[in-house]
């Protein structure tokens, strides 16, 4: 058996004795630098260029606040804090139920269970996971963008022969009077079963596509579905803040006004 | 250092405060954050890419910086605002016409809350493209997407405050799109109103919920976010082939 050499107490500028495993795990390391100051004046930098933007914005731009409050006069149109915009557009294309309450509780699953579908380690700390996830994040969000803005300019515009109606489900509508359908299969077509299944459609064509032209795998595949979420995110909040108008309609921006009854 | 210096700090009051000296050597650059309740959130040292901003953009530390920036503001209008349908719009209108900087403690109010919002719609971004929600990092990317509805939350409470149309009418939005919960729609209305209809019941629940309960939730589960992040190894990096399908304890790669 080999005689290993007797450890030295440790002096300054002596090697110390390491295992294999903790040579190896040393020479991985990243370089690492002191968080004081490296780290403390890139936070501190950060803290100040807001605090600073966000005080200039408070002097200059006043934050809204309406008339008193009144229940007998709604406002036209009522809308909802920007952030849940992208929700209430939905509410005009599909039923309640599914825009307002199915739909963000599935989105908030389906984030908090995505670590335990994606597993792999493998792409940890690498914007995108590498160029791949860039062209998939890019292709991504061009084709969720322009799915919805077609269903959103299909639902808002297609017109219905001999009605005034457009849109969507009243389309449905006139195509099944003739079967003489019970109403509530009409609602349940046009409010659930359209909506839910280009929901599902798109970003399950998103995933069909990408693992066939990229060969995507898992990490891939989660990369083209988030970039779906947020694109969808933006997309609609987007219409829902700066393109809908009275009555909900869709307009351009400069056209909105102030609202009604505000 | 000057003699001002030295009469400033070399006294037994500012040693019991800072027991080391200025941060110019390692030794005490280490113990200026070991010796800090806030610093001591930080490893003493971090890798290089902590430091990068293009790889972290800073969102988590702006995004509590938001929430730091409103509970400050928000005690100030705490001052002011009084949680009553009669009178709250009324103590709004007095505080930005008679309060000193109250107009503009209101302002910075409301847009540090939408840049809280974005920036932490941002740092989940951020997170998912750089892969550190992947092992061992994923119950901390659960507790972080509870953070991004604490925030929605925190901001929906506060927005029916002002009692103005444009309160009282998101409000009503968003009541009504509770209502259509299924199965249990109205009793979901019911809990968020406090009765059939808005109205003080509305605005007192709505008020508590936006100044204690939701800021006292964020605050025990954002701490334990940010020691999860330590515990979990710190700043995300790359893993090399050989780790890409273990979940290793942290300690061999990725501690201090």
């Amino acid at each position: 058996m080999e005689m290993k050499e007797p450890l030295r107490p440790l002096r300054k500028g002596a090697p110390r004795a390491r295992s294999a495993a903790a040579v190896a795990a040393v020479e991985r390391r990243e370089e690492r630098v002191h968080t004081w100051p490296h780290l403390v004046s890139v936070e501190l930098m950060a803290a100040l260029i807001f605090l600073v933007l966000l005080s200039l914005m408070s002097v200059v731009v006043k934050a809204p606040l309406g008339s008193l409050a009144n229940p007998e006069v709604t406002p036209d149109p009522a809308k909802a804090p920007w952030y849940f915009l992208g929700l209430q557009e939905l509410l005009l294309h599909m039923n309640p139920s599914l825009a307002g309450v199915i739909v963000p509780t599935v989105v908030l699953v389906g984030l908090a269970a995505l670590p335990y579908i994606d597993r792999r380690r493998k792409g940890t700390g690498i914007w995108f996971s590498g160029p791949k996830g860039k062209a998939i994040t890019a292709f991504a969000a061009f084709y969720t963008a322009v799915w919805e803005l077609a269903l959103i300019f299909l639902d808002e515009w297609l017109p219905v022969p001999g009605s005034e109606a457009r849109g969507v489900a009243p389309y449905l509508e006139y195509l099944l009077r003739p079967l003489d359908l019970p109403p509530v299969v009409i609602d349940v077509l046009g409010g659930w079963l359209v909506p839910i299944f280009f929901m599902t459609f798109i970003p399950f064509s998103l995933a069909v596509i990408v693992r066939r032209h990229w060969k995507a795998d898992t990490r891939e595949v989660a990369i083209a579905l988030y970039t779906f979420f947020v694109a969808s995110f933006v997309v609609l909040t987007i219409i829902g803040t700066a393109f809908r108008g009275y009555g909900m309609q869709l307009m351009w921006p400069w056209e909105i006004g102030r609202p009604i009854g505000f | 250092m000057s003699r001002l210096g030295k009469w400033i700090t070399q006294n037994r009051v500012y040693r019991s405060i800072y027991r080391n000296s200025y941060p110019t050597d390692d030794r005490n650059r280490v113990l200026v954050i070991l010796n800090s309740l806030a610093l001591h959130l930080h490893p003493t040292r971090v890798p290089k890419r902590a430091t990068d901003v293009s790889y972290t953009w800073g969102l988590g530390g702006l995004s509590i910086f938001m929430f730091v920036i409103l509970t400050i503001t928000g005690i100030f209008l705490m001052f002011y605002y009084i949680p009553s349908v009669d009178q709250a719009y009324w103590s709004i209108v007095e505080l930005e016409r008679n309060v000193t900087m109250g107009s503009f403690m209101r302002n910075l109010h409301r847009w540090a809350a939408h840049a809280m919002v974005i920036f932490v719609f941002l740092h989940m971004t951020r997170v998912f493209y750089t892969g550190s929600y992947k092992p061992p990092r994923e119950f901390n990317w659960v507790v972080g997407v509870a953070l991004l509805v604490l925030t929605f939350l925190l901001s929906f409470t506060g927005y029916l405050l002002p009692w103005d149309q444009l309160a009282y009418w998101a409000i009503t939005v968003g009541a009504n799109i509770a209502k259509s919960t299924p199965f249990i729609g109205k009793q979901v209305e019911f809990a968020l109103l406090g009765g059939y209809e808005i109205a003080q019941p509305t605005l007192i629940r709505w008020y508590t919920l936006h100044v204690i309960f939701l800021p006292m939730a964020l605050i025990v589960v954002v701490s334990f976010h940010f020691w999860r992040v330590r515990k979990d190894g710190n700043i995300s990096t790359p893993v090399y082939e050989d780790e890409e399908d273990e979940v290793e304890p942290i300690s061999r790669t990725q501690a201090g």
